[in-house]
Protein backbone atom coordinates (compact mmCIF):
# COMPACT_ATOMS: atom_id res chain seq x y z
CA UNK A 1 0.00 0.00 0.00
CA UNK A 2 1.68 3.48 -0.66
CA UNK A 3 2.16 6.20 1.48
CA UNK A 4 -0.40 8.51 -0.32
CA UNK A 5 -3.17 6.03 -0.59
CA UNK A 6 -2.21 4.91 3.19
CA UNK A 7 -2.71 8.99 4.31
CA UNK A 8 -6.02 10.19 6.33
CA UNK A 9 -8.13 12.37 4.65
CA UNK A 10 -9.65 15.15 6.13
CA UNK A 11 -13.37 13.59 5.57
CA UNK A 12 -12.28 10.11 7.13
CA UNK A 13 -10.47 11.99 10.37
CA UNK A 14 -13.83 13.71 10.78
CA UNK A 15 -16.10 10.34 10.36
CA UNK A 16 -13.44 8.67 12.79
CA UNK A 17 -14.06 11.20 15.47
CA UNK A 18 -18.33 11.05 14.72
CA UNK A 19 -17.95 7.59 15.48
CA UNK A 20 -15.57 8.16 18.39
CA UNK A 21 -18.00 10.50 20.02
CA UNK A 22 -20.98 8.54 19.44
CA UNK A 23 -19.67 5.76 21.04
CA UNK A 24 -17.90 7.65 24.00
CA UNK A 25 -21.25 9.01 24.68
CA UNK A 26 -23.07 5.47 24.47
CA UNK A 27 -19.87 3.85 26.13
CA UNK A 28 -20.09 6.96 29.17
CA UNK A 29 -24.59 5.92 29.06
CA UNK A 30 -23.85 2.62 29.59
CA UNK A 31 -21.44 3.39 32.19
CA UNK A 32 -23.89 5.47 33.76
CA UNK A 33 -27.02 2.87 33.23
CA UNK A 34 -24.57 0.25 34.49
CA UNK A 35 -23.28 1.78 38.23
CA UNK A 36 -26.87 1.22 39.57
CA UNK A 37 -27.01 -2.53 38.88
CA UNK A 38 -23.21 -3.00 39.56
CA UNK A 39 -23.77 -1.90 43.11
CA UNK A 40 -26.99 -4.15 43.60
CA UNK A 41 -24.30 -7.34 42.10
CA UNK A 42 -22.40 -6.56 44.91
CA UNK A 43 -18.61 -8.59 44.15
CA UNK A 44 -20.30 -10.32 40.85
CA UNK A 45 -20.64 -6.69 39.77
CA UNK A 46 -17.16 -6.41 38.82
CA UNK A 47 -17.30 -9.59 37.15
CA UNK A 48 -20.50 -8.48 35.17
CA UNK A 49 -18.05 -5.66 33.20
CA UNK A 50 -16.18 -8.20 31.24
CA UNK A 51 -19.85 -9.37 30.05
CA UNK A 52 -20.21 -6.22 28.23
CA UNK A 53 -16.20 -5.16 27.79
CA UNK A 54 -16.56 -6.17 24.16
CA UNK A 55 -19.65 -3.46 23.63
CA UNK A 56 -17.03 -1.01 24.61
CA UNK A 57 -14.23 -1.67 22.38
CA UNK A 58 -16.62 -1.90 18.71
CA UNK A 59 -15.80 1.15 17.25
CA UNK A 60 -12.20 -0.11 16.21
CA UNK A 61 -12.95 -2.75 13.95
CA UNK A 62 -15.81 -1.01 12.58
CA UNK A 63 -13.96 2.28 11.96
CA UNK A 64 -11.05 -0.47 10.02
CA UNK A 65 -14.10 -1.82 8.16
CA UNK A 66 -15.44 1.79 6.97
CA UNK A 67 -12.28 3.53 6.51
CA UNK A 68 -9.92 0.43 5.67
CA UNK A 69 -6.55 2.39 6.15
CA UNK A 70 -3.31 1.62 8.87
CA UNK A 71 -3.92 2.73 11.85
CA UNK A 72 -8.05 3.91 11.95
CA UNK A 73 -8.92 1.54 14.54
CA UNK A 74 -6.45 2.89 17.25
CA UNK A 75 -7.25 6.39 16.23
CA UNK A 76 -10.90 5.79 16.93
CA UNK A 77 -10.37 3.87 20.31
CA UNK A 78 -7.76 6.92 21.26
CA UNK A 79 -10.26 9.77 20.37
CA UNK A 80 -13.18 7.59 21.67
CA UNK A 81 -11.34 8.05 25.21
CA UNK A 82 -10.16 11.84 24.80
CA UNK A 83 -14.44 12.27 24.41
CA UNK A 84 -14.80 10.51 27.67
CA UNK A 85 -11.81 12.40 29.48
CA UNK A 86 -11.94 15.18 28.88
CA UNK A 87 -15.10 16.30 27.74
CA UNK A 88 -17.34 13.59 30.19
CA UNK A 89 -14.98 13.59 32.91
CA UNK A 90 -14.94 9.69 32.93
CA UNK A 91 -14.04 8.23 36.43
CA UNK A 92 -10.98 6.28 35.05
CA UNK A 93 -9.25 9.50 34.19
CA UNK A 94 -6.60 10.24 31.15
CA UNK A 95 -5.48 6.14 31.80
CA UNK A 96 -8.12 5.81 29.49
CA UNK A 97 -5.80 6.91 26.92
CA UNK A 98 -3.82 4.20 27.58
CA UNK A 99 -6.89 1.59 27.70
CA UNK A 100 -7.95 3.33 24.21
CA UNK A 101 -4.69 2.87 22.53
CA UNK A 102 -4.61 -1.50 23.77
CA UNK A 103 -8.20 -2.13 22.75
CA UNK A 104 -7.17 -0.60 19.74
CA UNK A 105 -4.17 -2.12 18.90
CA UNK A 106 -5.81 -5.29 19.75
CA UNK A 107 -8.50 -4.87 17.45
CA UNK A 108 -7.23 -3.63 14.91
CA UNK A 109 -4.29 -6.89 14.59
CA UNK A 110 -6.38 -9.17 13.05
CA UNK A 111 -6.70 -6.54 9.92
CA UNK A 112 -3.20 -5.65 10.03
CA UNK A 113 -2.61 -9.49 9.48
CA UNK A 114 -4.63 -9.32 6.36
CA UNK A 115 -2.69 -6.18 5.51
CA UNK A 116 -6.20 -5.04 5.26
CA UNK A 117 -7.27 -6.27 2.72
CA UNK A 118 -9.91 -9.20 3.96
CA UNK A 119 -12.61 -8.52 5.67
CA UNK A 120 -14.78 -11.96 6.20
CA UNK A 121 -16.96 -13.05 9.34
CA UNK A 122 -13.18 -14.86 10.29
CA UNK A 123 -11.23 -11.84 10.76
CA UNK A 124 -13.79 -10.25 12.55
CA UNK A 125 -13.67 -13.12 14.96
CA UNK A 126 -10.14 -12.86 15.56
CA UNK A 127 -10.43 -8.98 15.82
CA UNK A 128 -12.66 -9.29 18.71
CA UNK A 129 -10.76 -12.61 20.46
CA UNK A 130 -7.46 -9.87 20.29
CA UNK A 131 -9.25 -7.13 21.54
CA UNK A 132 -10.57 -9.27 24.56
CA UNK A 133 -7.19 -10.21 25.20
CA UNK A 134 -5.33 -7.34 25.04
CA UNK A 135 -7.99 -5.73 27.08
CA UNK A 136 -7.24 -8.61 30.23
CA UNK A 137 -3.70 -8.06 29.69
CA UNK A 138 -3.96 -4.41 30.71
CA UNK A 139 -6.78 -5.35 33.72
CA UNK A 140 -3.82 -7.94 34.53
CA UNK A 141 -1.53 -4.41 35.33
CA UNK A 142 -3.93 -2.27 36.51
CA UNK A 143 -6.48 -4.27 39.03
CA UNK A 144 -3.78 -7.03 39.54
CA UNK A 145 -6.18 -9.87 38.62
CA UNK A 146 -3.63 -12.57 37.99
CA UNK A 147 -3.69 -12.30 42.04
CA UNK A 148 -7.45 -13.16 42.05
CA UNK A 149 -9.53 -16.39 42.33
CA UNK A 150 -12.02 -15.47 39.38
CA UNK A 151 -8.99 -14.66 36.66
CA UNK A 152 -9.75 -17.63 33.89
CA UNK A 153 -13.66 -16.70 34.49
CA UNK A 154 -12.40 -13.26 33.95
CA UNK A 155 -10.48 -13.92 30.95
CA UNK A 156 -13.23 -16.83 29.20
CA UNK A 157 -15.95 -13.53 29.40
CA UNK A 158 -13.41 -11.46 27.80
CA UNK A 159 -12.31 -13.14 25.12
CA UNK A 160 -16.05 -14.14 24.54
CA UNK A 161 -17.59 -10.85 25.17
CA UNK A 162 -14.61 -9.10 22.65
CA UNK A 163 -15.71 -12.00 20.03
CA UNK A 164 -19.43 -11.33 19.77
CA UNK A 165 -20.08 -7.46 20.76
CA UNK A 166 -16.84 -6.20 19.69
CA UNK A 167 -15.88 -8.34 16.07
CA UNK A 168 -19.12 -9.60 14.68
CA UNK A 169 -21.17 -6.77 16.15
CA UNK A 170 -18.93 -4.56 14.06
CA UNK A 171 -19.44 -6.10 11.08
CA UNK A 172 -23.44 -6.57 11.75
CA UNK A 173 -23.14 -2.44 12.49
CA UNK A 174 -21.14 -1.95 9.82
CA UNK A 175 -23.21 -3.50 6.82
CA UNK A 176 -26.42 -1.96 8.77
CA UNK A 177 -24.99 1.67 8.03
CA UNK A 178 -23.63 0.93 4.93
CA UNK A 179 -27.83 -0.22 3.75
CA UNK A 180 -28.80 3.62 4.98
CA UNK A 181 -26.25 4.89 2.43
CA UNK A 182 -24.73 7.29 5.17
CA UNK A 183 -21.30 5.44 4.11
CA UNK A 184 -21.34 5.80 0.50
CA UNK A 185 -18.73 7.73 -0.09
CA UNK A 186 -16.54 5.96 2.26
CA UNK A 187 -13.85 2.73 1.31
CA UNK A 188 -16.63 0.26 2.68
CA UNK A 189 -19.41 2.17 0.09
CA UNK A 190 -17.14 2.04 -2.89
CA UNK A 191 -16.44 -1.80 -2.23
CA UNK A 192 -19.61 -2.66 -1.87
CA UNK A 193 -20.48 -0.79 -4.96
CA UNK A 194 -17.97 -2.60 -6.97
CA UNK A 195 -19.41 -5.62 -5.29
CA UNK A 196 -22.43 -5.29 -6.57
CA UNK A 197 -21.70 -3.67 -10.45
CA UNK A 198 -19.67 -6.97 -10.83
CA UNK A 199 -21.81 -9.11 -10.11
CA UNK A 200 -25.45 -10.57 -11.70
CA UNK A 201 -28.23 -8.58 -11.22
CA UNK A 202 -30.46 -9.95 -8.37
CA UNK A 203 -33.37 -10.05 -11.15
CA UNK A 204 -32.06 -12.69 -13.22
CA UNK A 205 -31.42 -14.95 -9.72
CA UNK A 206 -34.66 -14.66 -8.36
CA UNK A 207 -37.32 -17.80 -9.22
CA UNK A 208 -40.21 -16.51 -10.65
CA UNK A 209 -43.98 -18.15 -10.65
CA UNK A 210 -45.14 -19.13 -13.64
CA UNK A 211 -47.62 -16.34 -14.04
CA UNK A 212 -44.69 -13.62 -14.32
CA UNK A 213 -42.17 -15.14 -16.78
CA UNK A 214 -43.37 -13.16 -19.37
CA UNK A 215 -42.89 -9.81 -17.31
CA UNK A 216 -39.48 -11.50 -16.42
CA UNK A 217 -38.37 -11.64 -20.03
CA UNK A 218 -39.73 -8.13 -21.01
CA UNK A 219 -37.89 -6.53 -18.20
CA UNK A 220 -35.03 -8.46 -18.86
CA UNK A 221 -34.90 -7.75 -22.52
CA UNK A 222 -35.42 -3.66 -21.98
CA UNK A 223 -32.85 -3.57 -19.76
CA UNK A 224 -30.07 -5.03 -21.64
CA UNK B 1 -28.85 15.36 31.26
CA UNK B 2 -27.79 15.72 34.86
CA UNK B 3 -24.07 14.60 33.97
CA UNK B 4 -21.01 16.63 33.58
CA UNK B 5 -21.65 19.62 31.68
CA UNK B 6 -20.19 17.64 28.40
CA UNK B 7 -16.67 20.23 27.83
CA UNK B 8 -18.27 23.17 28.68
CA UNK B 9 -16.62 24.83 31.68
CA UNK B 10 -18.07 26.51 34.41
CA UNK B 11 -19.29 29.77 33.50
CA UNK B 12 -16.88 31.75 35.97
CA UNK B 13 -13.40 32.74 36.63
CA UNK B 14 -10.90 31.03 38.77
CA UNK B 15 -7.16 30.16 39.37
CA UNK B 16 -7.76 26.57 37.54
CA UNK B 17 -9.79 28.43 34.85
CA UNK B 18 -6.71 30.51 34.13
CA UNK B 19 -4.09 27.43 33.80
CA UNK B 20 -2.95 25.90 30.32
CA UNK B 21 -5.35 23.14 29.33
CA UNK B 22 -2.43 21.04 27.83
CA UNK B 23 -0.43 21.31 31.36
CA UNK B 24 -3.53 20.30 33.61
CA UNK B 25 -4.06 17.51 31.11
CA UNK B 26 -0.44 16.50 30.88
CA UNK B 27 -0.34 16.89 35.17
CA UNK B 28 -3.61 14.77 35.34
CA UNK B 29 -2.54 12.05 33.28
CA UNK B 30 0.89 12.25 35.70
CA UNK B 31 -0.85 11.39 38.12
CA UNK B 32 -3.32 8.66 37.13
CA UNK B 33 -0.54 6.95 36.29
CA UNK B 34 1.60 6.88 39.12
CA UNK B 35 -1.19 6.02 41.22
CA UNK B 36 -1.37 3.03 39.45
CA UNK B 37 1.90 1.83 41.62
CA UNK B 38 0.85 2.07 45.28
CA UNK B 39 -2.09 -0.95 46.42
CA UNK B 40 -2.59 0.10 49.80
CA UNK B 41 -5.27 2.77 51.20
CA UNK B 42 -3.52 5.06 53.08
CA UNK B 43 -1.49 6.67 49.86
CA UNK B 44 -4.86 7.24 47.95
CA UNK B 45 -6.69 8.27 51.54
CA UNK B 46 -4.25 10.79 51.90
CA UNK B 47 -3.80 12.52 48.56
CA UNK B 48 -7.91 12.37 48.64
CA UNK B 49 -8.05 14.42 51.56
CA UNK B 50 -5.92 16.96 50.17
CA UNK B 51 -6.87 17.25 46.63
CA UNK B 52 -10.47 17.52 47.84
CA UNK B 53 -10.41 20.75 49.05
CA UNK B 54 -7.88 21.79 47.01
CA UNK B 55 -9.41 21.05 43.82
CA UNK B 56 -12.49 22.45 45.19
CA UNK B 57 -11.35 25.94 46.22
CA UNK B 58 -8.66 26.34 43.11
CA UNK B 59 -11.68 25.94 40.72
CA UNK B 60 -14.43 27.58 42.92
CA UNK B 61 -16.86 24.54 42.13
CA UNK B 62 -18.68 24.65 44.70
CA UNK B 63 -18.94 21.39 47.54
CA UNK B 64 -22.03 20.75 46.41
CA UNK B 65 -20.84 20.00 42.57
CA UNK B 66 -17.51 17.72 44.00
CA UNK B 67 -19.85 16.13 46.21
CA UNK B 68 -22.24 15.23 43.57
CA UNK B 69 -19.82 14.19 41.34
CA UNK B 70 -18.33 12.04 43.81
CA UNK B 71 -21.66 10.42 44.20
CA UNK B 72 -21.70 9.33 40.60
CA UNK B 73 -18.19 7.63 40.64
CA UNK B 74 -19.13 5.99 44.12
CA UNK B 75 -21.01 2.94 42.59
CA UNK B 76 -18.03 1.59 40.69
CA UNK B 77 -15.63 2.63 43.79
CA UNK B 78 -17.79 0.42 46.09
CA UNK B 79 -17.96 -2.49 43.37
CA UNK B 80 -14.29 -2.60 43.26
CA UNK B 81 -13.61 -2.83 46.73
CA UNK B 82 -16.53 -5.75 47.32
CA UNK B 83 -15.20 -8.03 44.05
CA UNK B 84 -11.30 -7.41 45.77
CA UNK B 85 -12.47 -8.05 49.46
CA UNK B 86 -13.68 -11.32 48.32
CA UNK B 87 -11.36 -12.89 45.44
CA UNK B 88 -8.23 -12.55 47.49
CA UNK B 89 -6.00 -15.04 49.52
CA UNK B 90 -5.05 -13.94 52.53
CA UNK B 91 -6.11 -13.84 56.06
CA UNK B 92 -10.23 -14.36 55.74
CA UNK B 93 -11.52 -12.20 58.47
CA UNK B 94 -15.81 -13.46 57.68
CA UNK B 95 -17.75 -15.23 55.86
CA UNK B 96 -20.36 -13.70 54.18
CA UNK B 97 -23.12 -16.09 51.82
CA UNK B 98 -20.06 -18.75 51.01
CA UNK B 99 -17.57 -15.83 50.08
CA UNK B 100 -14.09 -15.47 51.97
CA UNK B 101 -13.74 -11.81 52.83
CA UNK B 102 -9.67 -11.35 53.68
CA UNK B 103 -7.70 -8.42 54.86
CA UNK B 104 -5.78 -8.00 51.78
CA UNK B 105 -8.69 -8.02 49.87
CA UNK B 106 -10.09 -5.38 52.18
CA UNK B 107 -6.45 -3.24 51.72
CA UNK B 108 -6.18 -3.59 47.90
CA UNK B 109 -9.92 -3.37 47.30
CA UNK B 110 -9.98 -0.14 49.47
CA UNK B 111 -6.94 1.04 47.63
CA UNK B 112 -8.69 0.81 44.07
CA UNK B 113 -12.06 2.60 45.68
CA UNK B 114 -10.21 5.85 46.63
CA UNK B 115 -7.78 5.48 43.61
CA UNK B 116 -11.14 5.47 41.49
CA UNK B 117 -12.57 8.69 43.71
CA UNK B 118 -9.47 10.55 43.41
CA UNK B 119 -8.45 10.40 39.98
CA UNK B 120 -12.54 10.94 39.12
CA UNK B 121 -12.35 13.96 40.68
CA UNK B 122 -9.09 15.09 39.00
CA UNK B 123 -11.46 14.65 35.69
CA UNK B 124 -14.21 16.20 36.85
CA UNK B 125 -12.34 19.46 37.99
CA UNK B 126 -10.29 19.06 34.60
CA UNK B 127 -13.27 19.26 32.68
CA UNK B 128 -15.45 21.58 34.77
CA UNK B 129 -12.62 24.52 34.24
CA UNK B 130 -11.64 23.47 30.68
CA UNK B 131 -13.40 25.16 27.76
CA UNK B 132 -13.33 22.57 24.65
CA UNK B 133 -11.98 25.14 22.20
CA UNK B 134 -9.56 26.08 24.14
CA UNK B 135 -8.24 22.77 25.16
CA UNK B 136 -8.04 22.16 21.34
CA UNK B 137 -6.21 25.89 20.29
CA UNK B 138 -3.55 24.93 23.59
CA UNK B 139 -3.47 21.10 22.16
CA UNK B 140 -2.73 22.64 18.76
CA UNK B 141 -0.18 25.22 19.77
CA UNK B 142 1.71 23.27 22.84
CA UNK B 143 1.35 19.49 22.15
CA UNK B 144 1.70 19.88 18.51
CA UNK B 145 -1.14 18.67 17.67
CA UNK B 146 -1.48 18.87 13.61
CA UNK B 147 -4.60 20.90 12.19
CA UNK B 148 -6.48 18.26 11.13
CA UNK B 149 -6.72 16.51 13.62
CA UNK B 150 -7.79 19.35 16.06
CA UNK B 151 -10.98 20.53 13.95
CA UNK B 152 -11.78 16.75 13.52
CA UNK B 153 -11.51 16.54 17.41
CA UNK B 154 -13.41 19.65 17.40
CA UNK B 155 -15.98 18.87 14.53
CA UNK B 156 -16.81 16.28 17.00
CA UNK B 157 -17.32 17.93 19.95
CA UNK B 158 -20.01 19.86 17.87
CA UNK B 159 -21.69 16.85 17.22
CA UNK B 160 -21.25 15.74 20.89
CA UNK B 161 -22.89 18.54 22.40
CA UNK B 162 -25.68 18.07 20.48
CA UNK B 163 -26.12 14.46 21.30
CA UNK B 164 -28.48 15.03 24.16
CA UNK B 165 -31.20 16.49 22.39
CA UNK B 166 -30.45 14.14 19.40
CA UNK B 167 -30.87 11.22 21.46
CA UNK B 168 -34.49 12.98 23.16
CA UNK B 169 -35.78 13.48 19.55
CA UNK B 170 -35.45 10.15 18.18
CA UNK B 171 -36.46 8.27 20.84
CA UNK B 172 -39.56 10.57 20.76
CA UNK B 173 -39.79 10.39 17.32
CA UNK B 174 -39.72 6.48 16.98
CA UNK B 175 -42.41 6.38 20.18
CA UNK B 176 -45.02 8.40 18.61
CA UNK B 177 -44.79 6.02 15.38
CA UNK B 178 -45.64 3.09 18.13
CA UNK B 179 -49.11 1.73 17.13
CA UNK B 180 -49.52 0.38 20.92
CA UNK B 181 -48.52 2.97 22.40
CA UNK B 182 -50.75 5.08 24.68
CA UNK B 183 -50.83 8.99 24.60
CA UNK B 184 -48.38 9.91 27.71
CA UNK B 185 -46.85 7.06 28.57
CA UNK B 186 -43.15 6.26 29.31
CA UNK B 187 -41.07 6.41 26.80
CA UNK B 188 -40.01 2.50 26.19
CA UNK B 189 -36.75 1.25 27.63
CA UNK B 190 -36.57 -2.31 26.54
CA UNK B 191 -32.80 -3.11 24.99
CA UNK B 192 -34.44 -2.86 21.48
CA UNK B 193 -35.94 0.10 20.95
CA UNK B 194 -33.18 1.68 22.82
CA UNK B 195 -30.60 -0.39 20.25
CA UNK B 196 -33.22 1.28 17.45
CA UNK B 197 -32.08 4.74 18.84
CA UNK B 198 -28.89 4.50 19.12
CA UNK B 199 -28.26 3.01 16.11
CA UNK B 200 -30.80 5.96 14.47
CA UNK B 201 -28.81 8.56 16.12
CA UNK B 202 -25.57 6.94 14.71
CA UNK B 203 -26.98 7.10 11.42
CA UNK B 204 -27.71 11.07 12.10
CA UNK B 205 -24.49 11.85 13.27
CA UNK B 206 -22.53 10.49 10.64
CA UNK B 207 -24.18 12.48 8.01
CA UNK B 208 -23.72 15.33 10.09
CA UNK B 209 -20.00 14.57 10.43
CA UNK B 210 -20.06 14.70 6.58
CA UNK B 211 -21.80 18.08 6.21
CA UNK B 212 -19.27 19.04 8.45
CA UNK B 213 -16.19 17.93 6.62
CA UNK B 214 -17.44 19.32 3.27
CA UNK B 215 -17.50 22.38 4.89
CA UNK B 216 -14.06 22.39 6.50
CA UNK B 217 -12.49 21.04 3.20
CA UNK B 218 -14.07 24.44 1.30
CA UNK B 219 -12.34 26.56 3.98
CA UNK B 220 -8.89 24.95 2.80
CA UNK B 221 -8.58 23.34 6.09
CA UNK B 222 -5.03 21.36 5.19
CA UNK B 223 -3.88 23.52 2.80
CA UNK B 224 -1.06 24.93 4.75
CA UNK B 225 0.29 26.91 7.54
CA UNK B 226 -2.07 28.19 9.62
CA UNK B 227 -2.75 30.92 12.34
CA UNK B 228 -4.38 30.81 16.09
CA UNK B 229 -7.07 33.38 16.33
CA UNK B 230 -6.87 32.96 19.99
CA UNK B 231 -3.27 31.60 21.16
CA UNK B 232 -3.65 29.85 24.26
CA UNK B 233 -1.08 31.22 26.70
CA UNK B 234 1.39 29.24 28.20
CA UNK B 235 3.61 30.84 30.97
CA UNK B 236 5.37 30.57 34.78
CA UNK B 237 1.89 30.33 36.51
CA UNK B 238 1.65 26.83 34.90
CA UNK B 239 4.73 25.61 35.51
CA UNK B 240 4.42 26.22 39.44
CA UNK B 241 0.49 24.33 39.24
CA UNK B 242 2.76 21.30 37.84
CA UNK B 243 5.14 21.59 40.51
CA UNK B 244 2.97 21.83 43.07
CA UNK B 245 0.60 18.97 42.17
CA UNK B 246 3.60 17.20 41.36
CA UNK B 247 5.70 18.04 44.65
CA UNK B 248 2.68 16.81 46.49
CA UNK B 249 1.99 13.44 45.20
CA UNK B 250 5.74 12.78 45.49
CA UNK B 251 5.80 14.09 48.91
CA UNK B 252 2.76 11.86 50.27
CA UNK B 253 4.39 9.19 48.37
CA UNK B 254 7.49 9.45 50.10
CA UNK B 255 6.14 9.30 53.29
CA UNK B 256 3.73 6.49 53.38
CA UNK B 257 7.16 4.86 51.57
CA UNK B 258 9.04 6.24 54.69
CA UNK B 259 6.45 5.06 57.44
CA UNK B 260 6.17 1.24 55.96
CA UNK B 261 2.31 1.61 55.08
CA UNK B 262 3.23 1.78 51.23
CA UNK B 263 2.47 -1.68 49.60
CA UNK B 264 2.74 -2.61 45.80
CA UNK B 265 1.76 -5.36 43.67
CA UNK B 266 4.79 -7.00 44.48
CA UNK B 267 4.10 -6.76 48.25
CA UNK B 268 0.83 -7.40 48.82
CA UNK B 269 1.16 -10.78 47.01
Amino acid sequence: MSAARARVTLAELVLLAVLAVVFGFLYWALVQAWGALQLAMGPFGDLAQHVLIGGWMVAAPLAVYVVRKPGVGIVVELVAAFVEVAFLASPVGPTLLVVGLVQGAGAEAAFALTRYRRYGWGVFALSGVLAGLASTALGVVRFGWLGQDWFAWRLGLQVVSGLVLCGLLARVIGDALARTGVLDNTALGRARRGRTATGPSEASVEPAGPDDVEVQVDERTGAR
Amino acid sequence: MNGPGLGRALPHDSVLHRRNPTVKLAVSFAVALVLLVPVDPWTPAVLLVLALPAATLAGRLGARTVLRALALFTPFALSLLAVNAVTRPGAVLAHVGGLEVTTTGLTVGGALALRTLLVGLLSVAFTLTTDAGRLMTSLHQHARLGPRATFAVLAGYRVLEQLPERWETVRRAQAVREPARRPGARLPSDPASLARAAFTVLVVSLRQGERLAIALEQRGLGAGPRTVARPVPLDRRDLVLAVVVLGAVGVVLLASWRSGVLRTWSTVG
